[in-house]
């Protein structure tokens, strides 16, 4: 779909606009489905392991059943749906063993919240505790438990995914590209590093939240703040075994998503108790501390990365092995391992390649999709080993990525060729080196380091990811004209806060060459009434679903255009319109109004001839293939976005303490819609990858119970921890497919930041950091090359999710891994 | 909130008391609620009476008694005290230890006497407080007696007061007026945290007093130091007298340096 | 316990539970759903609405402790079908993302330029530390502060490289 030729001057297409339903949120009249309360509703609550890893041994629910105003009481023993996105791991309450701490083992349905809670309480659960695995490379070792054990009979989505049954990888992904022991054979310098990351929460200022209403006949109302209508319905189906057109999910403002509401979370289980409860509608909300343990969290990575270096700084080959520990259930993980694992290189030409990406169960709550779907984890060990790569062979930094940079011509691991128009690395890189004045010290900096004593230091870091998506991904969209010229625009996309809706009502309005005011790009969500849209992830709605806007408009004007041929007698191609009326190009006072046509046009005897305007666009993406399950090659990227972060940071070179004084980032988005909406995206999600780099990860004890599960010990970046100065840059190399030329940036803005805060960290104080979070008592550590604290554990003296510091040598090539 | 209890809101201070007698350890005092509510709500406090200091009068505001001294009351907010003109020009080390105390709404609700009365080891408010000789007056139906700060707390979450007792007042003496100090908070993040490690300086009647927080089982002490004495020996004697752990939020090392750190650059600040 | 108060004007008589707080009680009992509930522990200002002039934590004060006070909520800013000058800053500035924290933050900006009429960006920063955001990044926030402000705003565009 090619639409970014038009020489004509775009009136609402890169341009700023106000947020569509702006007015709502700002008034407090916006409904979230925390706010919604249903007649006859009742309110649930859920019984948690405090276990990490335990047989249930039996469940005692006679005094909860008991209790006055408790209308049903749930167990695993009597659910026998399984669920799971791609591999089918996951009951709707444990059934026989609990496999991660606040694992939900029973729920309970009561007039008020108070009764559910004082009957969770009563519920008794009695459990033989079993020794967890905790640590993603201890799960990898012979005779570690197995966290699922039954793995070899589940149910997979064998196009895209390996289990290897008897072992705790839900899946393993490869990628073969040349000949990389020929590569290191002819380099000059061989450097092997291991980086990790810790695992976070998306923390969304609304929690889970959801209110099911199983109705007799199975007729079922799901109310979810949740990303993607559609696969709730469809994956709620799968495991009830009902037809689609049984379920309607509604999903009215959402309070924040970032990925931990794309798939399907609390709904079943809601489900589930409304149908014990006689049909009454029941309504679950997680509490903050149940969104950090109940609820899905990010995974964990731990990433080596071996690089062979020619004498001139040229990358020649690379071996990647990447461990992500996926938590109890493998949910969307087993899906970031796959997309990681054709991206890992990062934007560089990588000619000779090999990659080996597991995804690990633990016994820990588990991972989720999550903004940059693996890339803000993987980019942290890349950027930083880039950089470490660079100080070895002796080369700047910013010359040895710009020396190795994709560029039209090169290919990407997966084989795919990049052209003048996938987008520009290069130019991102340069822009954001130049922004933070990279390289030097400016004469106002070094008069600080003087008078301050601190250190400042300089660094940058590049990052490009492509939607991690299915190759058939599709969506629809249908425009209805009302009689007045107005138009409703239905999407099946959901608006997270990203502004979706906002920036399809300017391409709508833009393409109609209608005014702004004149389209509702409707909120709410609604499967009854919506087109299908695959999911609201992946930065990818933006070109696909603004594709399928430019089409519906094609095929509205087309409809009002052959009811005007007829009316004014004239030929279709000789006819033009503005925002009110379709007339004669030639003759423009002769003409008809949009409003006399809209639904149907009626003749001043009677007669009447077209009907109501309902343009339908479908855009389904093209040209993407599966990849080849041995050698990773394939075509899956829909569209590249590239980008850069540049961060000047000031460090206590005493204390470790620091700060980052300015931030500036760069994305190749094609064409901005709404230029607001980008800096938006661009500075939330700076702000969000810096609490990911600063203070955010989940801290367990040995027993894998985890100790920070609210804001006490969970910190998020606030207003006092954003950067002094925040500069964001655009650069527009058009997406030939993509809706004026756009192409998505709702993950990228999180994505190096890490990376290029452990840089110019380093740079300032030389302090070598290679895990995550960097606090400041990592830097002080680095600074003095302490032995680095393990970032996860507490209260004991060796910790409890890394291993034995003496045997965690791991050696991917010895026999324990297939 | 769970947890069901019978809240008293009395008018009259005798009636407080009476109250406080009769329930003893099967009540709270409710002042700002932002440590007692965050606690009932974790199941952590069970109590069956909740007993609100707020209603009555004279509870509130900055004060002053006879002799001249800071009085604050059980509603007395910490915006209160950083509000109060007469701390701001006179108790600057209160200023400092208050301004950083979580966030502009928690200040407007959480108190002074809430932030020291359950021997929080992480208090900001305390380390001012010993270093300024304040004093507790705890009261109850029988009377009244007057403790001093660096006797008020005496083991984890543990203070002098009995369960029908209440600490009415803190009176922060006059003599304390114009001593110079400051106060140094380890966070995590710049925005509002708990302290990781605080260390607050005075600088009174030619002795120097240090009190650190977050680094032992309770504020602690460490008072009457030479005003000329060097800094490697000020950072030793502090050092004996905390004992920092290690848990989710830091390690002892980090925490025994850091105090050492802000010991060193306080007395470089204040004394010179 | 009965509990009377003012909200936003209008005045509201209720029976109440005496563990029951006071966001509770406003988005349950009395349909003022503006104000949110992000953490229950006074940590994020979800919540946050004016009691007696001040702005404190709802989820941290008790319904039955708000007897007699006024409570002034998101609600109320609109007056007459127009937005308020704070608002509409907010609006122009994009400073709404998921709108979800918005309600809280609108109160602490208000309570910040009625004690301080100019605030530097620090000032606005440690206004509104207590009201977390996790879609904004906050940058756009402190802008429609300064504009609302009558202050300049420096950097305020995207740039094209």
């Amino acid at each position: 779909m090619l639409e970014n030729s038009n020489p004509r001057d775009l009136k609402y297409v890169g341009k700023d606009a106000r947020r569509s339903e702006g007015v709502e949120k700002l008034t407090g009249a916006a409904v979230y489905v925390s706010d919604m309360s249903l007649p006859g509703m009742l309110y649930a609550q859920v019984k948690k392991s405090p276990h990490a890893r335990a047989k249930i041994l039996g469940i005692d629910v006679s005094k909860a059943e008991t209790l006055d105003g408790v209308r049903a009481v749930l167990t695993g023993a009597e659910l026998n749906y399984r669920l799971g996105l791609y591999v089918v791991d996951k009951d709707i309450l444990a059934k026989t063993e609990v496999r991660h701490y606040g694992e939900a083992v029973a729920a309970v349905a009561a007039d008020t919240l108070e009764i559910a809670k004082k009957a969770v309480d009563l519920i008794e659960v009695r459990y033989e505790v079993l020794p967890p695995v905790l640590n993603h490379m201890d799960a990898l070792k012979e005779g570690a438990p197995l966290v699922h054990p039954d793995l070899g009979k589940y149910d997979f989505v064998k196009a895209a995914f390996t289990p290897i049954p008897g072992t705790n990888i839900a899946n393993q992904s490869k990628l073969r590209k040349g000949d990389v022991e020929k590569g290191f054979a002819e380099s000059e310098w061989i450097i092997d590093r291991e980086y990790t990351n810790p695992s976070v929460q998306h923390v969304p200022m609304e929690t889970h939240v959801a209110i099911v209403e199983w109705k007799k006949g199975d007729d079922i109302v799901i109310w979810s703040s949740a990303q993607s209508p559609f696969t709730v319905r469809n994956l709620f189906c799968y495991a009830f075994k009902l037809p689609l057109n049984k379920v309607r999910v509604q999903i009215p403002h959402v309070g924040g998503g970032f990925g931990g509401k794309a798939g399907i979370h609390i709904e079943p289980l809601v489900a589930c108790l409304s149908r014990k409860a006689n049909g009454r509608p029941v309504k679950f909300q997680a509490t903050r501390e149940e969104e950090f343990s109940l609820l899905p969290c990010r995974s964990a990575l731990t990433y080596r990365i071996k690089t062979g270096v020619s004498s001139d700084g040229k990358i020649l080959a690379q071996r990647m092995w990447m461990y992500w520990d996926a938590g109890a259930y493998a949910d969307y993980a087993v899906n970031v391992t796959r997309a990681s694992g054709f991206s890992a290189a990062g934007p560089y030409e990588i000619p000779n390649a090999w990659i080996d990406a597991y995804t690990v169960y633990t016994n820990k709550p588990y991972g989720t999709a999550y903004r940059g779907f693996g890339h803000v984890e993987f980019h942290w060990g890349l950027e930083r080993h880039m950089e470490l790569v660079a100080q070895v062979i002796g080369m700047d930094s910013l010359e040895f990525r710009l020396k190795n940079a994709l560029r039209p011509g090169s290919h990407t691991l997966t084989g795919e060729e990049i052209t003048e128009n996938t987008g520009n690395v290069v130019k991102c890189i340069e822009s954001v080196a130049s922004s933070i004045g990279y390289g030097k010290l400016s004469i106002d900096e070094k008069a600080r380091e003087q008078k301050t004593g601190r250190k400042i230091g300089k660094g940058i870091a590049a990052l490009h990811k492509a939607p991690a998506m299915p190759p058939f991904t599709a969506t629809a969209v249908i425009i209805k004209m009302n009689s007045d010229g107005t138009v409703n625009v239905n999407v099946g996309l959901t608006e997270i806060g990203q502004g979706s809706t906002t920036a399809f009502a300017q391409i709508v309005a833009e393409r109609l060459r209608f005014r702004l005011d004149q389209v509702k790009v409707t909120v709410e969500k609604d499967t009854d009434r919506d087109p299908y849209d695959w999911q609201t992830v992946a930065s990818k709605g933006l070109i696909l679903t603004g594709n399928a806007c430019i089409l519906a408009c094609d095929d509205l004007l087309k409809q009002a255009y052959e009811t005007a041929g007829q009316v004014l007698r004239a030929n279709v191609c000789d006819l033009d319109h503005d925002d009110t009326r379709v007339f004669l190009k030639h003759h423009k006072s002769h003409g008809v109004t949009f409003a006399s046509m809209s639904v149907g046009y009626a003749y001043s005897d009677g007669n009447a001839i077209g009907g109501p305007f309902v343009g339908v666009g479908r855009y389904t993406a093209q040209g993407l293939s599966n990849l080849d399950k041995e050698t990773g090659q394939g075509n899956p990227a829909l569209d590249w976005t590239y980008g850069a972060h540049g961060i000047v940071v000031e460090v206590d070179p005493e204390t470790g303490e620091f700060k980052v004084l300015r931030v500036s980032s760069c994305f190749d988005v094609g064409k901005a819609i709404n230029p607001e909406l980008v800096r938006g995206q661009c500075i939330g999600g700076m702000v969000q990858g810096l609490g990911t780099a600063v203070c955010e990860g989940y801290i367990y004890d040995e027993k894998g119970r985890l100790l920070n599960p609210s804001f006490t010990d969970n910190k998020i970046p606030t207003a006092r921890d954003i950067p002094d100065i925040i500069e964001t840059s655009v650069v527009e190399t058009p997406q030939l497919d993509g809706p004026f030329g756009a192409r998505g940036v709702g993950e990228h803005p999180m994505i190096s930041v890490a990376p290029a805060l452990g840089n110019a960290i380093q740079h300032a104080v030389g302090a070598e950091l290679t895990h995550m979070p960097i606090r400041a008592e990592d830097v002080w550590r680095a600074m003095l090359n302490k032995e680095a604290v393990d970032n996860w554990i507490t209260k004991t003296p060796t910790g409890s999710c890394r291993s034995d510091p003496a045997s965690r040598i791991h050696n991917p090539d010895s026999a324990a891994l297939p | 909130m769970l947890h069901e209890f019978k809240y008293l809101a009395p008018r009259r201070r005798a009636e407080l008391l009476d109250l406080i007698a009769e329930y003893g350890a099967r009540a709270k005092v409710l002042a700002g609620g932002t440590d007692l509510l965050v606690n009932i709500r974790a199941g952590v406090m069970k109590p069956d009476f909740i007993v609100d200091a707020k209603k009555v009068e004279s509870y509130s505001g900055v004060g002053r008694n006879d002799a001249g001294a800071l009085v604050f009351w059980p509603a007395t907010t910490i915006n209160d005290v950083l509000q109060d003109a007469r701390v701001r020009k006179d108790f600057p080390l209160l200023a400092a230890c208050g301004h950083d105390l979580a966030s502009y709404q928690i200040r407007n609700r959480a108190t002074v006497i809430g932030n020291v009365v359950n021997a929080s080891p992480c208090s900001d408010m305390a380390p001012a407080l010993l270093c300024l000789g304040a004093n507790a007056v705890i009261v109850s139906k029988k009377g009244e007696r007057i403790v001093p700060f660096k006797e008020f707390f005496t083991g984890v979450k543990k203070t002098v007061l009995m369960a029908d007792e209440i600490l009415e007042r803190i009176e922060v003496p006059a003599a304390s007026a114009g001593v110079r100090g400051d106060y140094r908070k380890l966070k995590r993040i710049n925005g509002h945290d708990l302290g990781i490690v605080g260390v607050a300086l005075a600088i009174k009647d030619g002795k120097i007093n240090f009190a650190i927080s977050s680094a032992a089982p309770t504020p602690v002490l460490v008072e009457g130091l030479p005003e000329k004495i060097g800094a490697d020996e000020a950072v030793a004697a502090v050092d004996k007298a905390i004992s920092p752990i290690s848990d989710v939020r830091c390690t002892k090392e980090y925490r025994a340096y850091m105090v050492s750190v802000y010991v060193r650059r306080l007395l470089q600040e204040v004394r010179g | 316990m009965k509990v009377r108060l003012t909200v936003n004007g209008g005045t509201y008589e209720r029976d109440v539970e005496e563990n029951s707080t006071l966001l509770r009680f406003l988005r349950e009992d009395l349909g003022f759903t503006g104000t949110k509930e992000g953490c229950g522990a006074g940590e994020c200002g979800a919540c946050t609405v004016f009691m007696n002039g001040k702005t404190i934590n709802s989820c941290m004060v008790l319904a039955v402790e708000a007897d007699g006070a006024s409570i002034e909520t998101i609600e109320g800013e609109a007056k007459g079908g127009s937005l308020s000058a704070i608002q509409e800053a907010f609006d122009k500035h994009h400073a709404v993302q998921c709108g979800f924290c918005t309600s809280g933050m609108i109160m602490s900006v208000k309570e910040l330029l009625q004690r301080n009429a100019k605030p530097t960006v620090d000032e606005i920063k440690e206004g509104i530390e207590g009201n977390f955001c996790r879609c904004t990044g906050y940058e756009q926030i402190v802008e429609a502060v300064l504009d609302v402000s009558g202050q300049k705003i420096v950097k305020g565009d995207i740039n094209h490289a």
